[in-house]
């Protein structure tokens, strides 16, 4: 998968979360989870988890916590991926 | 550092079943800390209320170290509670309380607890009710200059949270000395206490989850009811 095809899933995994759905459907590598998207920490967990269903990875602790801006998230998504293929 | 971490969980927003699954709790718990529900378990508190704890707990450190050290990551399972402490006759009471607060922790049945993170070991309060759970962390073991408070407000929008938590902020500090304080962030995004009176801003954490918001920081010595003052070295007329 390509990162544009990654983020525009991220965004269905991120989208149960956030109430700021306009900044989401606008949402750059840039973007911050908790500060731009206002998701509250507490449902980061609950991402990590979504996501590793959503691509069928796992996502070890050590990097679910560089997960904090969509860019971040899109590094750790590909680097698991292309780690099972 | 005068400074405190705090955390409030809204037991309402949380997901019970999704909880109690090892694929979630293993990202906040290590496999040292599961032992500890014991005490718990004693006390006829669910598992999910012990996670959510232990969360609390270790966003409360995260949240005061993070004041110090600005690019540090947030790893649940890397902060290590060692040691949980409850009270007499724990038990999951209903939150009765059109705001709760207080000076430390005396007067106040609570969870304590021992946090390490490297080489840091801090340690944390509790207050547990069915609705909520909210936490502050230290450094040192000492909360008694530690100004707390916790409060439901009337929904649940990120907006809502943010002006609700700094007008109960406001709220408490003009209580203790004054209305002429503002909250505002640092250049490293922490919140913090100014004053045209002061000379130095004081270090607040702010808190929400759900319909509950929370703050904590820690009185400095020569804060009264007057406001913040310099304490003179010299003599008062000088």
């Amino acid at each position: 998968m390509t990162r544009t095809e990654i983020l525009n899933e991220l965004k269905k995994v991120i989208s149960p979360y956030t109430v700021n759905k306009d900044q989401l459907a606008n949402i750059d590598e840039q973007t911050d989870l908790i500060k731009d998207l206002k998701i509250n920490s507490a449902n980061l967990v609950d991402i990590i988890i979504d996501a590793e269903a959503k691509y069928d990875i796992e996502i070890d602790y050590d990097s679910a916590d560089k997960m904090v801006n969509v860019g971040t998230c899109i590094d750790v998504i590909s680097e698991k991926m292309n780690e099972k293929a | 550092m005068i400074s405190a971490g705090n955390d409030v969980v809204s037991l309402a927003a949380i997901d019970i079943t999704r909880t109690n699954q090892y694929k979630f709790y293993s990202k906040i718990l290590s496999e040292a800390e599961i032992p500890l529900y014991n005490k718990f378990s004693l006390a006829r508190i669910p598992f999910e209320i012990f996670v959510w704890l232990l969360w609390s707990v270790k966003e409360s450190a995260y949240k005061f170290l993070q004041r110090s050290e600005p690019r540090l990551l947030f790893t649940p399972v890397k902060f290590e509670v060692v040691n949980l402490r409850l009270p007499h006759n724990c038990s999951l009471s209903p939150f009765n309380y059109p705001i709760h607060e207080g000076k430390g922790f005396k007067e106040i049945s609570h969870i304590q607890s021992t946090i390490k993170f490297a080489d840091n070991t801090l340690h944390a309060c509790s207050v547990l009710y069915s609705e909520l759970i909210h936490t502050v962390a230290n450094s040192g073991d000492d909360f008694n200059n530690l100004l707390w408070g916790v409060k439901k407000i009337g929904s649940d929008d990120s907006e809502a949270q943010s002006a609700g938590v700094r007008s109960f902020l406001l709220e408490r500090i003009k209580k203790e000395c004054g209305n002429n304080f503002r909250v505002e962030k640092n250049n490293n995004g922490c919140p913090v206490l100014l004053s045209a009176a002061a000379d130095f801003p004081i270090p607040v954490s702010l808190s929400h989850h759900g319909c509950f918001v929370g703050y904590s920081f820690m009185k400095p010595g020569n804060l009264d009811s007057d406001g913040l003052r310099e304490q003179s070295t010299g003599s008062p007329e000088s």
